[in-house]
């Protein structure tokens, strides 16, 4: 019986312990920061970042980068390791292009068709047709295939290098702990900070965009790679074990198949990571439809980005569609599926096809069958203009809202945090971190904070913190309480579904139309791109986190007879909290990414800098902008990412 | 079972001796040190941090018999049978196959244990999930280098031979839990084993598909004599296999003997507890019920075998209406009554007076 209650009581006292430690590391904080705070008041007094402890970078940067100009054709760096890799990269991608063209229409879309029947059945390949023909009727059958050709090259090199990093972390335990931190980092930083860095090596072009695209895809692929060697069945492994398998064997016969999901599932979201950025990497010449987006927004001409934007969502959906139907056929559980057709009949259809266009003269999109939508969606964004954007009587219009949250929200935030000492702003990243985490994610976001002051982008890092803070704040009321909602009801939830799987699998860069097309430009309309782009995670995430607390804790509460609100509030919230603070970890990382793209259209700050930078050629101070951007990245994730105490032992 | 051939003189087909395994660190220390060597399990975690999950446990196991190594959960009999083939590496002590040390076994030799001499049969199964029932029970074969047309062809006999005929080509999904076992169970008979090891085989199972998988392993004993270690948790299941049972408790063999021995004659007061609710007239044999000494007839009423249960001596003793004869070839080797036979199911000594008649 001794060692029974031994437990017990320590199981009883441990929420009274935890509360205390908490409590404890504040109070040192306090006795800290009441050391230090008077003296760095009286040192260095004002709120703005004090300008004796900056670096100036400028100056570095800029030598470096022109270095690297003045030496791009000569130093051996460049010409016998960069340069092959950038030739590379354009001979690939330019390969890749040529076929997709000398098969013409006709002939991908056959090929499309048949390669989702073949992995996702009849109706994905219905849908992959429309798509594709959407494509080319909306005029864009062009820049899709520059894009489709970029991004296969990308997710060829993204899981290539994903699939070896993750078999080297999947099989060593001492790479995985060297990985996976940086691994978990990348994931959380904006697509944005990773374009100066290659365009610094590679210069702006095809190169950059894609060398940026597998650096942002790859991380998910090597993370579900080790993730899934690391996962097998541990009985099923030792059964390999006991039968005297090799170590080669263990891994070919059991480890790799056992982890066919997570790879199906890593090649799904690298495949989607790569459109996104692929898309993005239009700033620094990707070209394709992310660039006609991006050249439409530039001068505010809605239809002509709607015109570019909706192929990128058809791809995204198709591409999304038929990878996941391939994980999930790919279960253990069923028949072997039926194979509806053979690769090389697929092949022989598609060739067939492109050689009938080829002869009839088809080759290119019909130029009568093109559809444009540019001139009467401008025509009704004018009209919204005239009629919507002001003075419609008592609700207002969309242009007096964006006012009205960014002199009421967004300015008194801004200016709010700008009036706090510097030091207190450290103060409260260390106080919130240190309280969910430990000392070591404290210290972690404390520095990344203080780093983006050295960087001397002080002002212009709080200006993007404060869009984010007002973005996250609207996302979470409306994200927990829809949230809340379709958890509650099944109806609500069954709606929800498909309108979640849409939003979720679009590129950030297409949320920027609808926004500038309600808003104009500025500060509000890029708070509301995040918004609705991290809406639907924060819903997913809060609805299943919800729904996934113990039936029996409810059932009991109900026999007690609980009501639906008392359910809700003395429950099923403190029984989802992880899933909660989940949502808030993933809606501030998923605003953050939007926020800092819409320094495109207008909401100024960091994102700002870095599109300012590489349209100048200014490279310093969008490299500034960037690392600060990481640093911003860094210490959000740590403050909102609550650490166990124990995750060291898990996986 | 208890018909297995038991000679004595013959090599065991594993002997075991002075086994450790410890967990923690530095767990070497812990079987070197008498001291450390003689805490019990708490004192040993709060002094080292370390567990004993198995502690000096010796013994041998014959050839054609099933051993089963019986305890509760936590008290090392998984793990024991780990280090049989080096699943686990063991701490301390001697194990060896056939007289061979496995111990001082390389890599190639150990492989070559694991692939052709000892199969294991696992709790949650351990099937291949992609791979369908054939290929799983082929799939010994394939790790061994044999080739496709043959290991399908032996797989197929295997699998005819635990009652799978028709399911070759269904993934371990589409099976129930007693199928996926059978499953488990070709797959470890295909290599052909010269022994297999069962660790907790049944205990996912239902209880009426367990019964049927014990009748299973027990007709297959019966019919091929492989030596069996079969470790378990149920004492039902323990009687119902085994030749010889193993009863661990916290790391240590408590008592080893015939099921007849353990719930006759228990070492102490914990197996006692254990084998209470026993039914002991279906393991307690007449051999251990009988006067002995010949009787002076030559009818031998009833003319029980020696290792007639007491049950069965129950029925022929009741048929009677008095005293029945216990037989061995021909020779009477004692005799029976009622009162001897309530004796033993009541668990007291046997009456000092002699059966009458007869």
């Amino acid at each position: 019986m001794a060692t029974l209650t031994v437990p017990t009581s320590a199981g009883t006292t441990e929420p009274g312990l935890l509360k205390s430690r908490a409590a404890g590391k504040l109070l040192l904080l306090g006795l800290v920061a009441a050391v230090l705070a008077p003296w760095a008041a009286s040192q260095w007094p004002g709120a703005a970042w004090p300008h004796e402890l900056t670096v100036s970078l400028a100056k570095p940067l800029a030598s470096a980068s022109n270095w690297v100009i003045d030496n791009r054709d000569s130093h051996p760096l460049f010409l016998y390791f960069f340069g092959y890799i950038s030739n590379a990269v354009v001979l690939s991608v330019r390969a890749v292009y040529l076929t997709l063209l000398a098969a013409g229409w006709t002939g991908v879309t056959v090929l499309g068709a048949l390669v989702a029947w073949r992995v996702a059945g009849v109706r994905l390949a219905a849908g992959t047709a429309v798509a594709l023909l959407s494509c080319g009727a909306l005029g864009m059958w062009v820049p899709t295939m520059q894009t489709l050709a970029l991004m296969v090259v990308a997710v060829l090199a993204s899981v290539l290098v994903g699939a070896l990093l993750g078999l080297a972390a999947g099989l060593s335990d001492r790479l995985n702990r060297a990985l996976r931190p940086v691994l978990d980092t990348m994931q959380v930083l904006p697509a944005f900070a990773y374009l100066l860095p290659v365009v610094l090596v590679f210069g702006i072009g095809v190169p950059a965009a894609v060398l940026a695209t597998v650096v942002y895809a790859a991380p998910p692929m090597a993370r579900l790679t080790a993730l899934g060697l690391r996962g097998a069945d541990p009985e099923v492994l030792e059964a390999v074990e006991s039968l005297g398998a090799t170590r080669r064997q263990r891994l070919l016969t059991a480890r790799i198949p056992l982890a066919r999901g997570e790879l199906l599932l890593g090649l799904n979201q690298t495949i989607m990571m790569a459109l996104s950025m692929a898309v993005i990497a239009s700033v620094i010449g990707a070209g394709g439809l992310g660039d006609r987006v991006y050249q439409a927004l530039a001068s505010v001409d809605v239809g002509a980005a709607l015109a570019a934007g909706i192929p990128i969502v058809l791809l995204a959906i198709v591409l999304d569609r038929v990878t996941a139907a391939a994980g999930a056929g790919a279960g253990a559980t069923g028949e072997p599926r039926t194979r509806a057709i053979g690769w090389p009949y697929a092949l022989a259809v598609t060739v067939a096809a492109a050689l009938a266009a080829r002869l009839l003269g088809r080759l290119d999109w019909p130029a009568g069958w093109t559809l444009n939508i540019a001139e009467p969606v401008n025509r009704a964004v004018d009209w919204m203009t005239g009629h919507l954007y002001s003075g419609v009587p008592v609700v207002g219009g969309t242009a007096d809202w964006a006012g009205h949250f960014t002199t009421w929200v967004l300015d008194p935030v801004r200016s709010g945090l700008l009036w706090l000492p510097w030091w207190s702003v450290l103060l409260i990243v260390a106080a919130l971190a240190w309280s969910i985490g430990t000392w070591r994610t404290a210290l972690t976001a404390v520095l990344a904070m203080a780093a983006i002051g050295v960087l001397g982008v002080w002002g212009p890092a709080l200006d993007t913190l404060s869009q984010v803070l007002a973005a996250v704040a609207v996302t979470l009321v409306l994200g927990f309480a829809t949230g809340i909602a379709a958890a509650r009801s099944d109806r609500v939830e069954r709606a929800l579904r498909p309108v979640l799987d849409v939003f979720q699998t679009m590129p950030q860069f297409v949320y920027l139309i609808p926004v500038v097309a309600l808003f104009g430009v500025g500060r509000a309309p890029a708070v509301a791109a995040a918004v609705v782009y991290a809406l639907p995670a924060v819903v997913r995430i809060t609805a299943q986190g919800l729904r996934q607390v113990d039936p029996a804790a409810l059932e009991s509460a109900r026999s007690l007879g609980a009501t639906g609100r008392q359910q809700l509030w003395q429950v099923q919230l403190p029984l989802a909290r992880r899933s909660l603070l989940l949502a808030l970890n993933q809606g501030v990382v998923l605003v953050l990414a939007v926020v800092i793209i819409g320094g495109l259209v207008g909401g100024g700050a960091l994102g700002y800098n870095v599109a300012f930078g590489l349209a100048q050629g200014d490279l310093a101070t969008g490299l500034v902008a960037g690392a600060a951007i990481v640093c911003l990245g860094l210490m959000l994730d740590r403050v909102t990412q609550p650490t166990e105490r124990r995750a060291k032992k898990g996986a | 079972m208890g018909t297995a051939i038991q000679t004595p003189v013959q090599t065991p087909v594993f002997s075991v001796s002075g086994l450790w395994k410890v967990f923690g660190s530095k767990p070497e220390r812990v079987p070197s040190d008498p001291e450390l060597s003689a805490l019990d399990p708490a004192d040993l975690r709060a002094r080292t941090g370390c567990t004993a999950a198995v502690r000096d446990v010796s013994f041998d196991v014959r050839k054609g018999e099933v051993f089963v190594v019986m305890g509760l959960s936590g008290s090392g009999k998984s793990t024991l049978v780990r280090c049989l083939t080096r699943l686990i590496e063991p701490t301390a002590g001697s194990i060896a196959i056939d007289g061979e040390d496995v111990r001082a076994m390389d890599k190639s030799r150990l492989r070559e244990l694991r692939r052709h001499r000892a199969a294991m049969v696992f709790q949650h199964f351990g099937l291949l999930p992609h791979r369908s029932v054939l290929d799983n029970v082929a799939y010994g074969l394939e790790i061994q280098g044999v080739g496709k047309a043959e290991r399908r062809e032996r797989a197929a006999e295997v699998v005819a031979k635990v009652g799978l005929e028709g399911m070759e080509h269904r993934r371990p999904a589409q099976l129930s839990g007693g199928q996926r076992q059978r499953v488990g169970l070709a797959r470890a008979l295909a290599v052909d084993p010269e022994v297999l090891l069962f660790d907790e085989p049944f205990s996912a199972l239902d209880p009426l598909i367990r019964r049927d998988m014990q009748d299973e392993v027990a007709r297959l004993h019966r019919e091929e004599g492989r030596t069996m270690v079969f470790i378990t948790h149920d004492l039902a299941e323990a009687l119902k296999l085994g030749d010889r049972i193993a009863l661990m408790r916290d790391g240590k063999v408590v008592q080893l003997g015939t099921p007849e021995e353990i719930v006759g004659s228990p070492a102490d007061d914990y197996v006692r507890e254990f084998v209470r609710e026993v039914p002991r007239e279906q393991v307690m044999t007449v051999r251990t019920a009988m006067k002995p000494g010949a009787c002076k007839g030559s009818e031998h009423p009833g003319a029980l075998r020696p290792d007639a249960v007491v049950a069965d001596a129950i029925k022929t003793v009741a048929g009677l209406g008095g005293p029945a004869c216990v037989v061995e070839d021909d020779r009477c080797l004692g005799v029976v009554d009622h009162k001897r036979l309530l004796a033993v199911v009541a668990g007291v000594p046997a009456p000092r007076t002699a059966p009458e008649g007869v």
